[in-house]
């Protein structure tokens, strides 16, 4: 067998998906190539770490702002230590900012007096200004969070067809392990010693 | 009566294959909580990436899966749970206990 076929085969191993003769194959390549077993092991160690992240990270509106306000604060800095353009290089920064902000007042006074800008989907309010007169993202773009923002108002039709499968695909992907959960836990590694990609030690004999 | 037995019969008939494709196909969408939606359409995007095959043997597995009583299938959701909760170098050996255990088999 040809490293390239047992590469092929490794997510499948490591899934338990891999029909028992080419399980066999691929042990036998693998007691005998040193880089597939290599890498059967960072492909072990990537889908392991892949099950065990949390399907969603839960992060404080509050952490979330300082951080954007973080990104925004260095990527002023960086803008400032940036060499500026010839005519912004004469200009300090808290005057663009002021003449920004009033550009921005006039502008949405205009607005609310006539009503919505012609042609624009929706108003938006102005961007508040920090201390360093750097636009912050208004509220609306915060919230409500990215993930909500990303769902379709209608699902593709294979995912209408049967939605189950993919809540529940995580268990679906697992269902011969979680099928013989008991049966594997209670079996022992301690009777033959395995090396350390899990694989039967090449036999010498 | 006859009448109403009729009509009873007549709406079972009509009944029978949505029960069917619910019990094959499980909730519709609109049945999911906003959370199994959002996990939903994540899983499904990862579901798009696979190989032809590896998708099929996924719908194999997950009419296995709708196949099975509820209790076993509460039973899979109970060990699934009891796995993610294990430490990762406990689920390290659990991996490699499963390869010895379908190695044995």
């Amino acid at each position: 067998m040809r490293c390239q076929r047992a590469r092929k085969w490794m997510t499948a191993a490591v899934d338990g998906e891999l029909a028992p003769r080419r399980r066999r194959a691929l042990d036998a390549h693998l007691a005998a190539c040193a880089a597939c077993r290599r890498e059967l092991a960072v492909t072990e160690r990537m889908l392991t770490a892949l099950e065990g992240l949390p399907m969603e990270a839960a992060v404080s509106a509050r952490l979330e702002q300082a951080t954007l306000r973080r990104v925004r604060l260095a990527a002023a800095d960086e803008a400032e230590r940036a060499p500026a353009s010839r005519w912004t290089r004469w200009l300090p920064l808290p005057a663009f900012a002021l003449a920004t902000a009033a550009v921005l007042v006039l502008a949405i006074g205009i607005v609310r007096r006539t009503g919505q800008v012609p042609g624009a989907p929706a108003v938006r309010p102005a961007p508040k200004l920090d201390a360093r007169g750097v636009a912050q993202a208004p509220p609306s773009l915060l919230r409500p969070p990215r993930r909500f923002a990303k769902l379709p108002t209608e699902p593709p039709a294979k995912l209408a067809e049967a939605p189950d499968l993919f809540v529940d695909m995580s268990i679906i992907r697992n269902l011969d392990k979680l099928t013989h959960f008991e049966a594997i836990q209670t079996t022992t590694l301690d009777d033959e010693p395995a090396t350390p990609d899990g694989l039967e030690p090449p036999s010498n004999g | 009566m006859k009448r109403r037995a009729a009509i009873a019969l007549v709406l079972l008939a009509l009944a029978a294959p949505a029960v069917r494709a619910q019990e094959r196909h499980g909730r519709p969408w609109q049945e999911l909580t906003p959370e199994e939606q959002w996990r939903a359409w994540e899983n499904y995007q990862r579901y798009q990436q696979l190989p032809e095959q590896r998708q099929k043997n996924l719908e194999r597995r997950y009419q296995q899966f709708r196949d099975m009583p509820p209790q076993e299938r509460q039973r899979l959701r109970q060990n699934y749970d009891t796995y993610r909760g294990l430490p990762p170098r406990q689920r390290q050996e659990f991996i490699d206990k499963y390869h010895r255990w379908k190695g044995r088999k």
